[in-house]
């Protein structure tokens, strides 16, 4: 574009093609093609992603999966407040309502129908957050909202944890 | 791994050969001034299995740099910077001319033990000869431990420069866990001298160990009271010889003097029978979970479940034996294992070897698929009727639970006995536990016994079990 601008000009005006030296002129164009492509062929290591031969850790045992580990997974993949994961986010709520079912009928001594209606209806805790969990329309606290746009987390998350928690309660025989 | 240069250097824990200070120097030059190197050998190449070759990247944009610092000097007139800029491309030229060479290596490699029991040291001496007739600027040597061992001193590793006709010599030591172990491949990544392109090679040595525990009776295992018609130690309904008391009945023509209820006799004149408890002996069959679900722990380097499931089998195993019961093995696992019950010597070697080293019960598991009802299918077709099962499990999926349940419907007194490798740490963690909790209660609340053990000991556990049983 350089080049092509003064060349126009020296073509227009006889002065200055007389003031420019046309080897001059070359020259200094090589050098800056060469410096810009030369900064632009070395920039082009920043963006290559380098994948070297891994080979591994051999000294170490196969790991052992820790019972729980593939949940913690699934936890952390729905604890974001985008949507998606809906797949996750039933089978964990599925699970759970489970042993909430059964802690309930164990703690109270009842059905399990009976546990599962408590359980449904939020009637099963004194926690607002564990309660919203499994109630179909009863929302979550104000504070958990609040919270959970705050700290960039799901209202999800928050209940997951409360209903664990108030599921160790019971199994545990606190008040 | 740092990389080294020049024929005869070692990093690591190695050394070429004719080093006296083999698998101890960390320091490449110690390689270099102490060690002579072979120049002969009649070793065969090593199988090899080309599996990668790439660039590595190492002087992308070298080019560029050049070119720009020459296009510097044209701009401002400076000669000495495009000089500079011809050094580099002189670079750029170098690193594209090499090629990562093809090992051709003739790998050995020793162990000090290849039947050592659990928990001893095996030290491992693997040598690798370059037998080819191109020098390997940069090799890297990585062994191919086999994944149930840990490696315990020094890497299992070596980086290295062979010419032709030298070799080189590294040596670690691994801690003996049971079962068969194999070595996998030697993985062997060679580089040009420049380091711009990379090969990565597969070097098959084949190498195994065996490690075989010692069984040692642990726990008198209550049995349940489905028995043979052998005498034994398992308490059964029938009256008739024994040690415990059962009933009386009417005196019948032949019955021995000393089971005549004297007291009755004198206080009623009746002639009347003590009958006693009859003892027998039963068909066991240990049943161990080793599917891919049960390979589990509470933390990811301890023991699996599966090694605290085998091991309890062991004790169970002799324990019953030493009682009179015909005992057997299974596996619930992809691959198939079976011992049908028996009792003697011989029988007790072969469950020892089939607990030690069946490849179903692998400390490390199959990479195959469980089918739940072609294995249920099978298993209930070899099971005889009148054996019950010890199934070991840690009971973290349904699964386990269900065919408990179905076994014992079947008829086959089903007791459960369950390693816990659960721990509370994380939210998904304690969901876990709250599952396998479950699964127990309603395993026992469906009449099947069932003993879980965790920081006791499994003789400690079925103790306690026992005497909850007998209350």
């Amino acid at each position: 574009m350089l080049a092509v601008a003064v060349g126009l000009l020296a073509a227009l005006d006889r002065g200055v093609a007389s003031v420019i030296s046309p080897a001059s002129v070359v020259v200094t164009l090589l050098g800056v093609l060469g410096v810009v492509q030369g900064v632009r062929y070395a920039n082009a290591r920043r963006d290559r992603k380098r994948l070297p031969t891994d080979p591994g850790e051999p000294e170490r045992r196969a790991p052992a999966a820790v019972p729980g580990a593939e949940l913690d997974d699934r936890i952390a993949r729905v604890a974001s407040p985008a949507p998606g994961g809906y797949r996750d986010r039933r089978d964990l709520r599925d699970r759970t309502r489970e042993v909430a079912v059964a802690a309930v009928a164990r703690d109270r001594n009842c059905s399990r129908g009976a546990a599962a209606t408590a359980v449904d209806d939020g009637t099963w805790t004194t926690d607002p957050v564990a309660a919203a969990f499994f109630h179909k329309r009863a929302g979550y606290p104000l504070r958990v909202r609040l919270s959970a746009a705050l700290r960039g987390r799901s209202n999800y998350w928050y209940g997951v944890r409360a209903a664990i928690d108030e599921i160790e309660r019971i199994e545990e025989g606190e008040p | 791994m740092s990389d080294s240069r020049g024929d005869g250097i070692a990093a690591g824990a190695a050394s070429t050969d004719g080093d006296s200070t083999e698998g101890k120097s960390a320091d490449p030059t110690e390689g270099k001034s102490g060690n002579s190197t072979e120049t002969e050998s009649a070793d065969a190449p090593t199988d090899r299995e080309h599996r990668r070759e790439v660039a590595t990247d190492r002087w992308v944009g070298i080019a560029g740099a050049a070119l720009a610092l020459v296009g510097l000097g044209v701009l401002v007139r400076q000669p000495s910077l495009v000089l500079a800029g011809a050094v580099g491309v002189g670079y750029g030229v170098y690193a594209r001319t090499g090629e990562a060479p093809t090992p051709t290596l003739a790998v050995t490699r020793s162990v000090s033990d290849e039947s050592p029991a659990p928990g001893d040291e095996v030290r491992v001496t693997v040598r690798a000869e370059n037998v080819g007739g191109t020098a390997l600027p940069d090799l890297r040597l990585v062994d191919g431990v086999p994944p149930g061992l840990a490696v315990v001193d020094g890497p299992a590793r070596v980086a290295t420069a062979l010419r032709p006709g030298t070799a080189v010599t590294f040596e670690y030591a691994v801690r003996a866990a049971r079962g068969d172990h194999d070595w996998e491949p030697l993985t062997a990544i060679t580089r040009d001298a420049a380091g711009a392109r990379e090969r990565t090679s597969a070097l098959d040595a084949p190498t195994a160990i065996a490690c075989t525990p010692e069984l040692s009776a642990g726990g008198d295992l209550p049995l349940r009271g489905l028995t043979t018609l052998h005498h034994g130690r398992v308490p059964t309904d029938v009256g008739g010889a024994g040690v415990e008391f059962h009933a009386t009945r009417e005196y019948r023509r032949g019955d021995p003097l000393k089971r005549i209820d004297w007291n009755r006799r004198a206080r009623t004149g009746e002639l009347s029978t003590v009958e006693l408890r009859e003892e027998r002996s039963a068909t066991v069959v240990l049943l161990v979970d080793s599917r891919d679900s049960a390979y589990v722990a509470a933390d990811p380097d301890a023991e699996t479940a599966v090694e605290a499931s085998v091991a309890a089998a062991g004790q169970a195993f002799s324990a019953l034996l030493d009682g009179g019961d015909r005992v057997g093995i299974a596996a619930l696992s992809p691959l198939d294992c079976w011992l049908p019950p028996g009792s003697g010597t011989v029988h007790a070697a072969r469950g020892r070897e089939t607990l030690a080293t069946d490849p179903a019960l692998a400390p490390t598991p199959s990479d195959d698929r469980f089918y739940r009802s072609l294995w249920l299918r099978r298993f209930r077709r070899r099971l005889p009727a009148d054996a019950q099962v010890l199934f070991f499990t840690p009971l973290v999926d349904d699964t386990a639970a269900t065919l408990a349940r179905r076994i014992d419907a079947h008829g086959h007194l089903v007791t459960v006995l369950s390693p816990d490798p659960t721990t509370s740490e994380t939210v998904g963690q304690r969901l876990a536990t709250f599952e396998r909790r479950q699964r127990l209660r309603t395993l026992r609340s469906a009449g099947i016994r069932a003993v879980e053990w965790g920081d006791d000991s499994f003789p400690v556990a079925v103790a306690a079990a026992t005497r909850r049983w007998s209350r």
